[in-house]
């Protein structure tokens, strides 16, 4: 009796644990291909594009998961491959280090502008 | 012959504007107090010549005349008569007339409206704002004339992109474009205001009904664009951080930072020398808007036509027209120092100025977003690409500081303020806000420590603008305005965050589950419209509480030209969208349907249209 409780018990927590992987793995594959542009496309990322392009890469990341590598892994795989172009979201590196910091130093010098323009009065 | 006709017409405003810049030079040192009944005269024919061009041109697509270059490339005889009205503007020459109408018109109103004011100021204005209109004329006229012809005549035309025959979209770019050129004025009459010497209290009073003019027109054009990308597209955002956007959103920002400081100048006669800059700026950013659109350097999902020549043209003539607002400033911009005094840490001043301080960061993140891989490629040859993770994260982190700060700015005095030793209101108001944010998370799976915090801010910001409602120092409109602003960050924020959406294949009557709802695929139908061809899907939505939804997405198959574009089916009411598109994939067996729920869209709407509303009971009451 009890050894059939704990069978039917490690069934639905396999049911499950496979469930959550599941869902998991598509939360993983929306993620990574919302980041990524769809290169024959006009604007479109590889989630939102149904061309053929889309739909290779979108094989290729269920692929890589299943091999295990990890978000960051895919990316450099597909940078390689077709440069930093198809990634959203640009890394700091030599070529964006303005484009990270210009805004940020923009904010402190505005900041220094207006403590130098303010006085206080008690 | 229409055309023809068309075409002389933009060749005499082009006579015109030279008559009425070299007129206008000659008479600005008149002492007189009457406006100049010539000029008057020559604007008034100049603005009944573009009139009767954009007529010319409106009668050629109505009409159907394919020998006109431009209504062949853009209509078709068999498109709906709505559209071939709004076709006019739908194409790179057409709106670059409409642009042209709306500058003269603009002018015009503008000497209407200034009757009793300076002549000198006045002729400054117009020339400046003629200099503005011959350079648009030259630019339509040399590298983009409207009224070109074909021969021989075709029989049919080549049709309108389908996607862009939609009701919203016909009307956003008169809309935006309203906004864009009014800020040209605000542009031409801050010079006139330096030469003349006249940049204050006086001056920000006449000029702060165009400033709040054009902003209602360029945040309601912002609106109608983005409701067309969120059901025309189908993939129920409604901002992608697409190039094109953040073109039309950069001069919001710009002119929502002189929105304010205008009234800095008018009230206290301060900030002048930014008030001219912001001015200059806004203007630039609209002008730049166009050249990024039309240059087709952007890699946009908007981009339709373009042409790098055009682009040049609109990049000089910019660069002109900056380098001669730097040249007025230089020789005219009386020296600051002597003027300008400190404000004090508690007053509006500073509240004003702080808006600004996070009005101009927001602009660069996006300016620099945009514009920055352009110039690395052009110096590097490497291309990137900067999109909506860029944005949101050197812009979400600012939000939670300037909510705070919005929420106490409006209660602030003008000149100095005393700090409360303790408030208790507003301690109540922080702790509702906490407690708000608290329920909110607990009855929702996803639970980050940042978005509640961010959730938190922007409540409390909610809360205080309610709480301003009851204060008899702000104005309604500004009471209203910055409502309905924190209504709309708090339904970004709420639909950002709890929007759920489904993407998958389905062959019909295939029955998928999603968290707590059953998506059902029952049937697809044919029909067959006027101008397009239809695949119309049955979709079934079953909830927890089996409540049935029923879509009907469509997929259309348009005939001029050959495109098939996909038409979402949402179902809105006042707490959520729901909405389902579908895509053939292949064999007309398998689609890609993509199911979504987005709670308060509605919302995002209706808190925009209020703080347009907001902005016109300000136009109403200053217009007075």
């Amino acid at each position: 009796m009890n050894n059939k409780f704990n069978i039917v018990y490690l069934l639905i927590f396999f049911i499950f644990i496979n469930y959550s992987f599941a869902d998991e793995k598509i939360k993983r594959i929306d993620k990574v291909s919302k980041n990524l542009r769809c290169l024959i496309c006009q604007g479109q990322s590889v989630y939102d594009s149904q061309s053929e392009f889309a739909l290779s890469i979108r094989d290729l990341i269920i692929k890589k998961i299943d091999e295990g590598q990890t978000d960051e892994e895919i990316y450099d795989y597909l940078k390689v491959k077709y440069g930093d172009w198809i990634i959203y979201d640009p890394k700091l590196d030599k070529n964006t280090i303005l484009l990270w910091s210009i805004p940020l130093i923009l904010f402190i010098f505005g900041g220094l502008l207006i403590f130098r323009k303010v006085i206080i009065i008690k | 012959m229409i055309s023809h006709l068309g075409s002389y017409s933009l060749i005499f405003c082009t006579i015109f504007a030279f008559l009425i810049i070299l007129q206008s030079a000659k008479l600005i040192g008149n002492q007189s107090k009457i406006f100049p009944k010539k000029i008057y005269t020559i604007i008034t024919l100049q603005l009944f010549f573009v009139i009767f061009s954009f007529s010319c041109l409106l009668i050629a697509f109505v009409s159907s005349d394919f020998s006109n270059i431009t209504v062949y490339n853009n209509s078709h005889t068999e498109k709906p008569f709505f559209y071939k009205i709004s076709g006019v503007w739908g194409n790179h020459e057409g709106s670059l007339l409409l642009w042209l109408l709306v500058l003269v018109l603009f002018l015009f109103l503008f000497i209407l409206d200034t009757k009793n004011y300076d002549n000198k100021y006045k002729l400054l204005t117009v020339i400046f704002q003629e200099i503005i209109i011959l350079g648009f004329l030259l630019f339509i006229i040399i590298t983009s004339n409207p009224f070109d012809y074909i021969f021989p005549v075709p029989l049919e035309g080549l049709g309108l992109n389908p996607i862009l025959q939609d009701p919203a979209l016909a009307i956003h770019p008169p809309i935006l474009y309203i906004g864009y050129v009014g800020t040209s004025l605000i542009f031409s009459s801050s010079l006139a205001a330096v030469i003349n010497n006249t940049v204050n209290s006086e001056w920000a009073k006449q000029i702060k009904k165009w400033v709040f003019l054009s902003w209602i027109f360029l945040t309601l054009g912002i609106m109608l664009g983005s409701i067309w990308a969120y059901y025309e597209l189908g993939w129920g955002g409604f901002w992608f951080w697409d190039p094109v956007e953040n073109v039309s959103l950069m001069p919001w920002f710009c002119l929502t930072a002189l929105l304010h400081t205008i009234l800095v100048l008018e009230k206290r006669n301060a900030l002048k020398n930014w008030t001219i800059v912001l001015s200059i700026a806004t203007f630039s950013l609209s002008m730049s808007g166009t050249f990024l659109v039309r240059s087709g350097i952007l890699n946009s999902i908007h981009t339709f036509a373009n042409d790098p020549s055009r682009g040049v043209f609109i990049l000089t003539f910019l660069f002109f027209l900056i380098f001669l607002a730097i040249i007025v400033l230089f020789i005219y911009s009386e020296n600051d120092k002597k003027t300008s005094n400190n404000f004090n840490i508690l007053s509006k001043e500073t509240a004003v100025l702080v808006n600004n301080w996070f009005m101009m960061y927001f602009l660069s993140v996006v300016l620099i977003g945009t514009i920055y891989p352009i110039f690395l490629e052009v110096f590097t040859n490497e291309k990137i690409s900067v999109g909506p993770p860029f944005y949101q994260k050197l812009m979400i982190p600012f939000l939670i500081p300037f909510f705070i700060f919005m929420s106490f700015g409006p209660r602030v005095k003008w000149i100095n303020d005393k700090l409360k030793k303790i408030n208790y209101t507003q301690i109540i108001v922080f702790i509702s806000s906490l407690i708000i944010a608290y329920i909110i998370f607990t009855n929702s799976s996803v639970s980050y420590l940042f978005s509640s915090f961010l959730i938190a801010a922007s409540i409390f910001l909610v809360l205080n603008s309610l709480r301003d409602f009851f204060s008899k120092s702000i104005q309604i409109p500004q009471k209203i305005s910055h409502f309905s602003f924190s209504i709309l960050i708090l339904s970004i924020l709420l639909n950002g965050i709890y929007s759920e959406e489904f993407n998958s294949n389905m062959k019909v009557g295939d029955e998928l589950k999603f968290i707590d709802k059953t998506i059902k695929f029952k049937g697809i139908n044919f029909d067959e419209k006027d101008n397009y061809k239809l695949l119309r899907g049955d979709f079934e939505v079953i909830d927890s509480g089996k409540n049935t939804l029923n879509f009907n997405p469509e997929i259309r198959i348009y005939n001029q030209p050959v495109i098939s574009t996909s038409e979402a089916d949402i179902k809105t009411n006042l707490f959520n969208d729901n909405f389902i598109v579908f895509t053939l994939l292949k064999d007309n067996e398998i689609f890609n349907v993509r199911y979504q729920h987005k709670p308060f869209m509605i919302w995002i709407w209706i808190s925009i249209i209020m703080l347009a509303f907001g902005g016109t009971l300000a136009v109403i009451k200053y217009g007075k």
